[in-house]
């Protein structure tokens, strides 16, 4: 998936910049990551990209689709297409690792035994495949982001966001996750993430974005 | 992507024209339809087994709900099929003078039907009356006891108009002019009272309809209240779903299947109750019957009648939750 920012600027009702003038293009099948202090913006623009908020100001392109022209009906839509990974993985705890991991395929209606199959790849991929009836709660942090990732990757999106996702764990579990990401972007997938950890990033040798107080300072080079 | 002529169409063609192979809108397949609503069904009825307490109290809630004016139907309807029977026998009774001969009561029997507002007379001896009420009344051996028969001959007479209330000051006069017929000692209509029967009747359902309308509205409550619970408890389910790309009708299917559920079964129950309660009343209300007339049969809840229950609840159940849900979930929005 392609994705350009021309000019977004993103004003909340309150008066509060988060965005503005941002331009970046991410081409198809590149891997980024997203730096800056909290605040600058990072999480305003993942949201944008999922249409979860509305830019205020500019365009954003997706494979050269404007999506101000998307209409809310068509936004789950767009969302399949994108694999998202947060800090507060945002796993349902009540549901199995299974279940949390299956969710974007019983959203979009797959059938069952695809289902299955496409989990299990799933969770073959980030080296989950015993824990599958586990729940939440009996996974330590780093195994929880890990189901986390393979939600965003089982319906095998073209564009995985990566909100922090390293956040909370130990310096080698953030370095197991970043290569998982590598390996997905190595695949064809676009991938950006989001995070602070500027040593790690530097580690990864992609290109940086660069976000102070909303608008982009850096683009290009390893941080 | 070039194509830029239509914004929209090339909107929709890029969101089509992908490598994936995953469903997405414009791949519509029934069976894809129909095994995802199956799913829903069933999960959503595991879902109200998970909680049983709180289930079962909003379904006896609903069903006590529903019974009520489905219990007042049922008696309605009984009242109204015993008026329908006694409506047909509308007649005017007239008691001859005891010591007329049976030849004179026969002359005025023929003279009243040849009456063009008359439809019929029926004739009915001394010995006639007396077999009658001595089948009728239990009274065999007071009857027998009795030196001579007391009974007077008795003719019936029935009207050509029905009772209703148009016709009643009509039916009135024709008793009147009966009345006074020179052998007739006591003319009697039994329409007033059939009059005044339908009056209660007509006040009786009004009231039946009124309380209805006040238990649906409150069952709609209860579920959509039921409903707007289990979508704040499942919130965080909401805010995923809609994160990896959940349609809002896929997110609202399982509470508008809840409700379903809850008017179903619901309205299960509201019939079962009809049936206990109107099996528990059948035997001293047939008894009760027995003493007045025979031939009728005490009504209860029939098939037609438990599946519209059925269809009923089930109907005000999914539009409660309908209501609920649409005013709830657009509420939970990411952020």
């Amino acid at each position: 998936m392609e994705i350009e920012f021309q000019r977004v600027g993103k004003k909340y009702e309150s008066g509060q910049e988060a965005l503005s003038q941002v331009s970046f293009h991410l081409q198809q099948g590149e891997m980024a990551f997203l730096t800056g202090h909290s605040g600058a913006g990072k999480s305003t623009l993942m949201k944008l990209m999922m249409m979860i908020e509305r830019q205020t100001s500019g365009q954003i392109l997706v494979d050269g689709v404007d999506l101000r022209t998307l209409s809310r009906r068509a936004i789950p839509h767009h969302r399949r297409r994108v694999g998202v990974v947060f800090q507060n993985h945002q796993l349902l705890l009540d549901r199995s690792v299974f279940h949390n991991v299956a969710l974007p395929l019983l959203v979009s209606g797959a059938d069952p035994q695809q289902i299955a199959k496409r989990v299990r790849a799933a969770l073959d991929k980030v080296g989950l495949l015993d824990k599958e009836k586990y729940y939440p709660m009996a996974l330590s942090g780093g195994e929880q982001q890990r189901v986390g990732i393979a939600r965003a990757v089982v319906n095998k999106p073209q564009l995985l966001l990566a909100d922090e996702p390293t956040g909370n764990l130990d310096p080698k579990l953030s370095a197991e996750i970043m290569n998982l990401f590598q390996e997905f972007n190595r695949v064809g997938v676009t991938v950006l993430v989001a995070s602070h950890d500027l040593a790690l990033v530097a580690r990864m040798r992609h290109r940086v974005l660069t976000l102070n107080q909303g608008r982009m300072v850096n683009d290009g080079g390893f941080g | 992507m070039a194509q830029k002529p239509n914004q929209r169409g090339a909107t929709r063609e890029s969101i089509k024209a992908t490598k994936h192979n995953w469903p997405t809108r414009t791949s519509f397949s029934p069976s894809k339809y129909f095994r995802q609503h199956q799913t829903t069904l069933t999960e959503s009825f595991m879902r109200l087994v998970h909680y049983p307490l709180a289930s079962v109290m909003t379904v006896m809630v609903i069903a006590i709900a529903l019974s009520l004016p489905g219990g007042l139907y049922v008696l309605l309807k009984n009242v109204q099929s015993v008026t329908d029977q006694w409506e047909q026998q509308s007649v005017i009774t007239l008691y001859l003078f005891p010591n007329l001969e049976d030849t004179q009561a026969l002359a005025l029997s023929h003279r009243l039907s040849a009456q063009a507002d008359i439809a019929s007379v029926e004739y009915i001896s001394k010995e006639e009356g007396l077999r009658y009420f001595e089948r009728s009344s239990g009274y065999e051996q007071i009857m027998s006891a009795l030196p001579e028969n007391p009974l007077p001959i008795v003719l019936r007479v029935i009207p050509r108009q029905t009772v209703d209330i148009t016709t009643l000051s009509s039916l009135q006069a024709l008793r009147n002019q009966l009345a006074a017929q020179k052998e007739v000692e006591y003319a009697e209509l039994d329409a007033q009272w059939l009059q005044r029967l339908a009056n209660i009747l007509s006040f009786g359902q009004r009231f039946v309809y009124a309380l209805s309308v006040l238990l649906v509205v409150a069952v709609l409550l209860i579920v959509g209240n039921t409903i707007r619970m289990a979508v704040e408890s499942r919130r965080d389910e909401v805010l995923v779903m809609k994160l990896v790309g959940a349609t809002d009708a896929y997110i609202r299917r399982p509470f508008l299947y809840m409700g379903f559920w809850f008017g179903v079964l619901g309205g299960f129950f509201a019939s079962l109750c009809i049936l206990v309660l109107s099996w528990w009343v059948s035997a001293p209300a047939e008894r009760l019957i027995d003493l007045y007339q025979s031939g009728f049969q005490l009504q209860t809840f029939n098939a037609d009648e438990i599946i519209l229950c059925l269809t009923i609840s089930a109907f005000i159940g999914v539009f409660g939750a309908w209501i609920a849900v649409n005013r709830h979930i657009a509420t939970i929005e990411l952020q």
